[in-house]
């Protein structure tokens, strides 16, 4: 192949889909990288803090799509400090720098401010999409920038993200001639919009494709825009707050009836019961439906609907579908492949929530499926084994039993059997959550089986260090470990320590592990950073009086080229 | 490793025993607090002083037969950080959620209301009506809702944080706007007693905010927690409500 023309080459590795496919071929001979590295147009970065983003520039200079991520996952449920890191701006910067050609930018868990925005719309004149998830630091007013530079822009995509409202002008700031915009979600924004300027908005983006408003989008404005876009394939509604006994709920049924591509509904913030009829002629079409962030509806308003999708491919809601509504959806959804069941009621004991015998049902019911996220009140080993049985599918398998180390209630056992069940059944697994009450034994099976596995989390289970030593060992492919509140300490660590330059990250908290141990895991391996956080009060520097025996109470270890970061606030010693 | 206790909050009648009969008094105030402030638990006109302690939050309860006259407070629960790992966008939409599960008393219905969706007590009957429609409202000044079948009388109580049952209409209703509410325990005392009473027209205090990161401020937000269909029998136990000012939907 070395005989090929470059160009030729090149078009091969055009037909290279992932980054893990392109990276391999890079590493082939030099005549490849040199290839690669100018054909490449998507680039993705898995941690920020890995390499440094001119390096990331200088390697990719045809760079279209860069794709960042930057806390680690455990700051989604707040064990990471506000101001940890994870700065978009040096990004922006060095592809301001750089890439003036960039046309796409995605963050992750990163921080981003109103004046980045602002650097980003002013810089880029090909800009067409910016996603962020659940990113924080900004403000409305750097969407008004975003809105007023970027001409041509065709997504805004917006998820989950902790947006400070500074007012409703923003979405007036898209100028009269932008006609481009195919995506636009802001569902996650607080305030309220102006109805006129959204509804002309969408009037005049012939190829809108995908609108999600946020809760405070009213009924009446929800229906002018369906009325405008009847070619929308995914809606998030807004509010949904309608007396069915109205004339509006009577026209914004006729709306829908004549949305012949929707096949994606989500949002119903406000919606209450009887209110979702309106919605019965998209549901033979849905592909996805998100009914999560509506805790007004009951499990037989749920179950009405659902009824109806036959065609349903990914399912989100809250657990108060129970497990009758589960087994409707067994029954029905015979192509649901991802389903994910949130919890309702998270501050109390609720009653109605969804057992092992939901999720049995779904197993046995929905053959395709191949992701979970459960979230219950009880587990037990029986019903795992049958699910591992009937769907040995599973790609991503994420188990929440609510009370931590609760055992099988049936037998009194841990859930090491169950769990060891699924990873010897499921041998594509590569994202795996335990919960529960758990031994060393179930990482001794999760080291045996589960080859694929690349991400796991662990939070209140095992015995000892030998469980954590079990993991390290046996999951080749593991790139990301989360573990909290485990007894694992610097014997498990410090076992296989060049294990972690094979892996994107490891993070501990509430664990066993000790200052000393982090401190010689550092000093043995150079290129990992190894950071601690320390929350306590009057401690901003490492002082050297602070025993090698003290605990450390998060820790994040992480493979890295560039070196200790130069921004990380007073209370992240990296040794 | 940490601890937490994870215990269920299960309020059954077992856990009653033991208690002293000061301690199962009808408080509004925390269980410390002093016997002065009994009085003030009885109707709005005379300015009801809600000053409640914050307290650990009280977790729900169960969805069975409502315990009444039980003063004694279900399991404080203590919360793990971050645990159950749901993002915080998540629990925000979940904790400025004002819905209520609400019970028929000796029935297996439970459905849930939204107290944000009704002006005042008139239209909360009103949709609890609808929603257990096998009982009809009967029109006249103490307006209880009646099973048809046998004639038993209904009234809807609640549970308010302290566990307590307390009649629906002691207290004035008043729903804030999330956009304008900051709302904490001491924020919600001082509301109640600006209130002008010609303005009341019930008796529940409704109150939900923005998120906020103590878990404190959460028992406001689900001040009103459980509310159930009382046989009117059982409810005689419960403080007596004032007539004056409350209108007759309780």
């Amino acid at each position: 192949m070395t005989y090929f023309p470059e160009e030729v080459v090149e078009h091969i590795f055009d037909f290279l889909g992932s980054h893990r496919d392109r990276n391999a071929v890079s590493t082939v001979c030099k005549a490849w990288y040199h290839v690669e590295r100018f054909s490449r147009r998507n680039v993705f970065v898995g941690n920020c803090y890995a390499i440094r983003p001119e390096r990331v520039m200088a390697r990719f200079p045809g760079m279209k799509s860069l794709s960042v991520k930057g806390k680690p996952h455990f700051a989604d449920y707040n064990l990471v400090p506000y101001d940890w890191g994870g700065f978009a701006l040096p990004w922006i910067n060095a592809a301001v720098r750089r890439c003036p050609g960039l046309e796409d930018l995605r963050l992750k868990r990163m921080v981003v401010t109103d004046d980045d925005l602002d650097l980003l719309a002013r810089s880029f004149p090909n800009f067409r999409s910016l996603v962020l998830v659940s990113c924080e630091g900004f403000s409305t007013d750097g969407l008004a920038a975003i809105a007023t530079y970027c001409r041509g822009l065709r997504e805004l995509d917006l998820q989950e993200n902790e947006v400070e409202d500074h007012g409703r002008q923003w979405l007036s700031c898209f100028h009269e001639s932008c006609t481009s915009l195919v995506s636009l979600n802001f569902a996650c924004l607080k305030g309220e919009v102006n109805a006129g300027v959204l509804e002309r908005l969408v009037a005049r983006c012939p190829n809108l494709r995908s609108l999600k408003l946020n809760r405070a989008v009213s009924v009446e404005s929800l229906n002018e825009i369906v009325a405008r876009a009847p070619y929308l394939v995914d809606l998030g509604t807004g509010s949904f707050a309608v007396d069915h006994h109205t004339d509006a709920y009577q026209r914004l049924m006729n709306s829908f009836s004549k949305c012949k591509s929707l096949s994606s509904l989500s949002g119903f913030w406000e919606a209450s019961p009887h209110c979702l009829d309106a919605v019965y002629p998209v549901c033979i079409n849905l592909t996805v439906l998100n009914m999560s962030y509506a805790p007004a509806i009951q499990a037989d308003d749920l179950i009405k609907l659902i009824s109806l999708c036959f065609k349903l491919q990914k399912l989100w809601v809250l657990d108060c579908i129970g497990d009758k509504g589960l087994a409707v959806v067994a029954s029905t959804c015979k192509e649901l492949q991802e389903l994910r069941v949130f919890p309702s009621d998270i501050y109390g004991a609720g009653a109605t929530s969804v057992t092992e015998e939901g999720l049995v049902a779904i197993s046995s019911g929905c053959p395709k499926l191949n992701s979970l996220l459960y979230f219950c009140y009880q587990m037990t080993n029986a019903a795992l084994i049958t699910v591992a049985k009937n769907c040995p599918h599973f790609t991503r398998f994420r188990l929440c039993i609510l009370d931590p180390w609760k055992p099988d209630p049936v037998t009194n056992q841990p859930l090491d059997e169950g769990f060891g069940a699924i990873v010897r059944s499921c041998k594509n697994l590569r994202r795996l959550s335990l919960s529960g009450l758990l031994t060393d034994q179930v990482f001794l099976y999760i080291g045996l089986y589960a080859k694929c596995l690349e991400m796991l989390s662990i939070a209140f289970a095992g015995d000892s260090d030998k469980g954590m030593v079990y993991i390290l060992k046996g999951c080749k492919n593991l790139r990301k470990l989360e573990i909290r509140d485990c007894p694992f300490g610097d014997i498990a660590l410090l076992n296989d320590v060049a294990k972690y330059e094979t892996m994107r990250s490891l993070w501990m908290s509430s664990c066993d592990v000790t200052l000393g141990g982090c401190k010689a895991l550092a000093a043995k391996m150079p290129r990992l950073n190894v950071e601690i956080i320390n929350e306590s009060e009057g401690s901003d520097k490492l002082e050297e009086n602070i025993s090698d025996l003290h605990k450390a109470e998060k820790m994040y270890v992480y493979r890295t080229v560039a070196g200790p970061r130069n921004d990380a606030p007073d209370f992240v010693w990296t040794l | 490793m940490s601890t937490t206790e994870t215990g269920n909050s299960s309020t059954t009648e077992s856990a009653v025993s033991g208690l002293d009969y000061e301690e199962t008094q009808l408080t509004l105030a925390a269980s410390g607090a002093s016997r002065s402030e009994l009085e003030r638990k009885r109707g709005f006109s005379e300015g009801v002083d809600l000053s409640l302690e914050t307290k650990d939050f009280l977790s729900g309860s169960s969805d069975e037969a409502p315990i009444s006259g039980a003063g004694e407070p279900s399991a404080a629960k203590a919360q793990v950080v971050g645990w159950p790992p749901v993002r915080s966008f998540r629990r925000n939409v979940l904790k400025s959620c004002t819905y209520v599960k609400v019970a028929v008393d000796g029935t297996p219905y439970l459905r849930k209301v939204d107290l944000e969706a009704h002006a005042g007590y008139q239209q909360l009957l009103t949709a609890l009506e609808e929603m257990f429609s096998c009982f009809t409202a009967r029109n006249y000044p103490n307006e209880r809702l009646v099973d048809p079948v046998n004639g038993t009388e209904y009234v809807p109580t609640y549970e308010d944080k302290d566990g307590d049952w307390m009649l629906i209409g002691d207290v004035p209703w008043k729903v804030r706007s999330s956009s304008n509410f900051t709302g904490n325990i001491k924020g919600f005392g001082s509301h109640v007693e600006a209130i002008n009473k010609e303005e009341l027209e019930g008796a529940i205090s409704t109150i939900h905010g923005k998120h906020h990161s103590t878990e404190n401020n959460l028992d406001v937000c689900r001040f009103m927690q459980t509310a159930s269909l009382m046989k009117s029998s059982e409810a005689v136990d419960l403080a007596p409500r004032t007539p004056t000012g409350c209108i007759t939907a309780r």
